[in-house]
């Protein structure tokens, strides 16, 4: 008897059309300035806030959250160490995470995270609030580059994340903070 | 057996007008917003030709494609599964979950398992299912299907989300701030994520050169359920191939846009290796889609990539709401996906449209919807499933139309007999199915015809 596996091939081999050919995709390219990042960031729920170097980054993010205890974050000394291994219980505490992304995308304010960044896969969504830590010279303007920028593939888990959580399932009203992180800013350098 | 038709549902539905004015208007909000972003898009209609022929070319081999994603998803060490129809999907996933002895289970969205009734399954065996998705979780909670493929819920009220949240998750009676009841949805589905003991997942994008699979939320719900369970599931129908990891610049560009009007989904999620000591699977599929694939004129229809774009710019669906269509997937999209499934209990969706083509303008993959509802219509007419009343009627107009001496006769007499006859009987709605909710025009005292003769003639 065949398996289910062969079935669907078969059929799929019988059953689809004429091959038609496979278009080479464009280089849209666009504005990539900082300015359009920061435009389209808040106006998905996201901020852009200045860093004047990288050394300030821990006082910064004790300035800009005073009330945050538990902080992960691999560029300072954290409050709170996370790795892979680290439980579920302790990652559901995290108040804030800190996390470098490789570069942001100027038309949908998003800007890739890959695994090697996260500290824990969850973390980037479990955390209360994040803060990403963005070289501002790391800007592309459309998806296309950005894609571009992937040669060796996505990594084992990497995402675009475009602003805070949100929904608007009840009545379509915009609620930020669904259930990943309820604020989201974007410290550029 | 017999089945409810559209208009019949639809007319249920219709019955609160309010209601069903601000479903209309809403959906059509959601249509506005993404005229927007489409507009700030300069190269919006070149992405749309892309997406169609990567489209295209994709399903011209699909075959090679499949085992070309399945190969590099297997090297990434992915359980690749394989199911022909919705019971032997469903069996794998049971399988995947008694295998880790697991009963707790969290999901995000997925057209495919709801078309594969999943959760009803599963929880006859003794699994716990929660869909994370807000919109998900409260029509789970009510036991109603989704009306939207995107926006779940839209045919509720935030009243009706207050009550059910009074009711199952004990907030306050009569609360109906948005703001609030989604807090109170996120501490119950928190607790859920971080219990979850298997994920699933449906699928936005699988890349056959890499054996990645992408999912867009904006919740965040897919990852958290799938970075904190040991397991990960994810279901795909065979459509969902795209060959190369650069396409994604195209998708990842209209999807969203498409969808709500938003750049782009807050998350867009590759998932391509399970983290070490952790468990993904994919399952592939098919459930009639290689059928589809098939035919011709409706092979088109699998290039679908789930925006909802059509559903929100229906005139019918945006009065007739997304239960109306008794399907998985509802709208225009859903009525030509739906035939291929069964023809006979799907049979008066191909006429829930005034074919006006709106759902072709602004579907990101152009599919031909409106041109397919048509074809649909002939298929269901050959195979007898129309009513009588609709059969009768137009075999009568076909023959009026097709005879010039008929068609004069006719109008003089349809002229006179509005003028003479009471209003009662023309607009008799046993008779005249098409005054319901319509006033016949005032009847003109010539035909165009007759005016025409009267007219002196051009000097040749």
């Amino acid at each position: 008897m065949s398996t289910a596996r062969d079935r669907i091939l078969a059929a799929a081999r019988a059953n689809k059309p004429a091959e038609t050919p496979l278009p080479t995709v464009p280089d849209f390219w666009g504005d990539n300035s900082l300015e359009r990042f920061r435009t389209v960031l808040a106006s998905i729920g996201g901020e852009v806030t200045r860093l004047a170097s990288l050394d300030d980054l821990e006082a910064t993010v004790h300035e800009l959250w005073p009330d945050a205890k538990l902080i992960a974050s691999p560029l300072f000394t954290p409050t709170l160490r996370i790795d892979q291994h680290t439980p579920t219980d302790v990652l559901a505490d995290v108040d804030l995470a800190v996390l470098p992304v490789e570069f942001g995308v100027a038309e949908n304010g998003a800007v890739w995270l890959p695994e090697a960044n996260m500290l824990h896969r969850a973390l980037p969504t479990v955390t209360q609030h994040l803060a990403f830590v963005l070289d501002q010279r790391q800007l592309v303007a459309t998806m296309h580059q950005a894609y571009a920028r992937l040669p060796d593939g996505p990594g084992g888990y990497g995402m675009f994340v475009a602003g805070p959580s949100k929904t608007a399932d009840i009545e379509q009203s915009l609620v930020i903070g669904a259930h990943g992180a309820r604020s989201l800013v974007v410290l550029v350098y | 057996m017999s089945y409810l038709t559209h208009a019949s549902r639809a007319e249920a539905f219709n019955l609160d007008h309010e209601r069903t004015s601000w479903h209309d208007e809403t959906l059509w909000f959601v249509r506005q917003k993404r005229d927007k972003a489409v507009y700030a898009v300069p190269e919006f209609q070149e992405l749309r030709n892309l997406a169609s022929a990567i489209k295209d070319h994709t399903l011209s081999r699909l075959d090679e494609y499949l085992a070309q994603f399945e190969a590099a998803a297997q090297t990434n060490g992915v359980r690749v599964h394989w199911a022909a129809d919705a019971a032997e999907h469903n069996a794998i996933v049971l399988d995947i979950i008694r295998a880790r002895g697991a009963t707790r289970v969290v999901k995000s969205k997925s057209m495919l398992t709801e078309e594969c009734h999943l959760n009803p399954y599963l929880i006859k065996e003794g699994i716990e299912v929660i869909d994370t998705d807000l919109g998900e979780r409260i029509i789970q909670m009510r036991d109603e299907p989704p009306s939207h493929i995107v926006l779940p819920a839209i045919h509720l009220k935030k009243e009706d989300v207050g009550a059910t949240f009074f009711k199952h998750l004990g907030t306050a009676e009569g609360l109906t701030d948005p703001q609030q009841l989604t807090e109170a949805a996120r501490q119950h589905l928190r607790a859920k994520f971080l219990a979850g003991e298997v994920a699933l997942t449906g699928v936005n994008f699988a890349i056959a050169e890499t054996g990645s699979v992408v999912v867009c939320t904006n919740e965040g719900n897919a990852d958290l359920g799938v970075s904190l369970a040991p397991v990960h599931v994810a279901s795909m129908g065979i459509e969902k191939l795209i060959p190369r990891l650069s396409d994604l610049g195209v998708f990842t560009r209209l999807l969203a846009r498409s969808a709500t009007g938003q750049p782009v989904t807050t998350y867009t999620s590759h998932y391509t290796k399970p983290m070490p000591g952790r468990e993904m699977h994919i399952i592939i599929v098919d459930n009639e889609r290689t059928q589809q694939l098939g035919r011709p004129d409706f092979r088109a229809s699998l290039k679908c990539i789930r925006c909802g774009a059509c559903m929100n710019t229906c005139p019918v669906y945006r009065r007739s709401g997304g239960h109306s269509y008794d399907f998985t997937v509802p709208g225009p999209i859903g009525s030509i996906l739906s035939p291929n499934i069964d023809l006979k209990k799907h049979s008066t969706l191909p006429f829930a449209s005034t074919l006006c083509g709106s759902c072709t303008d602004v579907c990101p993959v152009k599919i031909d919807i409106h041109v397919q509802l048509y074809k649909w219509r002939q298929i269901v007419s050959e195979a007898n499933h129309l009513p009588t009343a609709k059969k009768i009627g137009l075999k009568f107009m076909g023959r009026l139309l097709a005879s010039p001496t008929a068609f004069k006769l006719s109008g003089s007499f349809g002229r006179r007999a509005l003028r003479l006859l009471p209003y009662g009987l023309t607009h008799n709605q046993t008779v005249n199915a098409w005054a319901i909710a319509r006033e016949l025009p005032e009847p003109p005292q010539q035909s165009f015809r007759e005016w025409f003769a009267q007219q002196p003639q051009p000097a040749t």
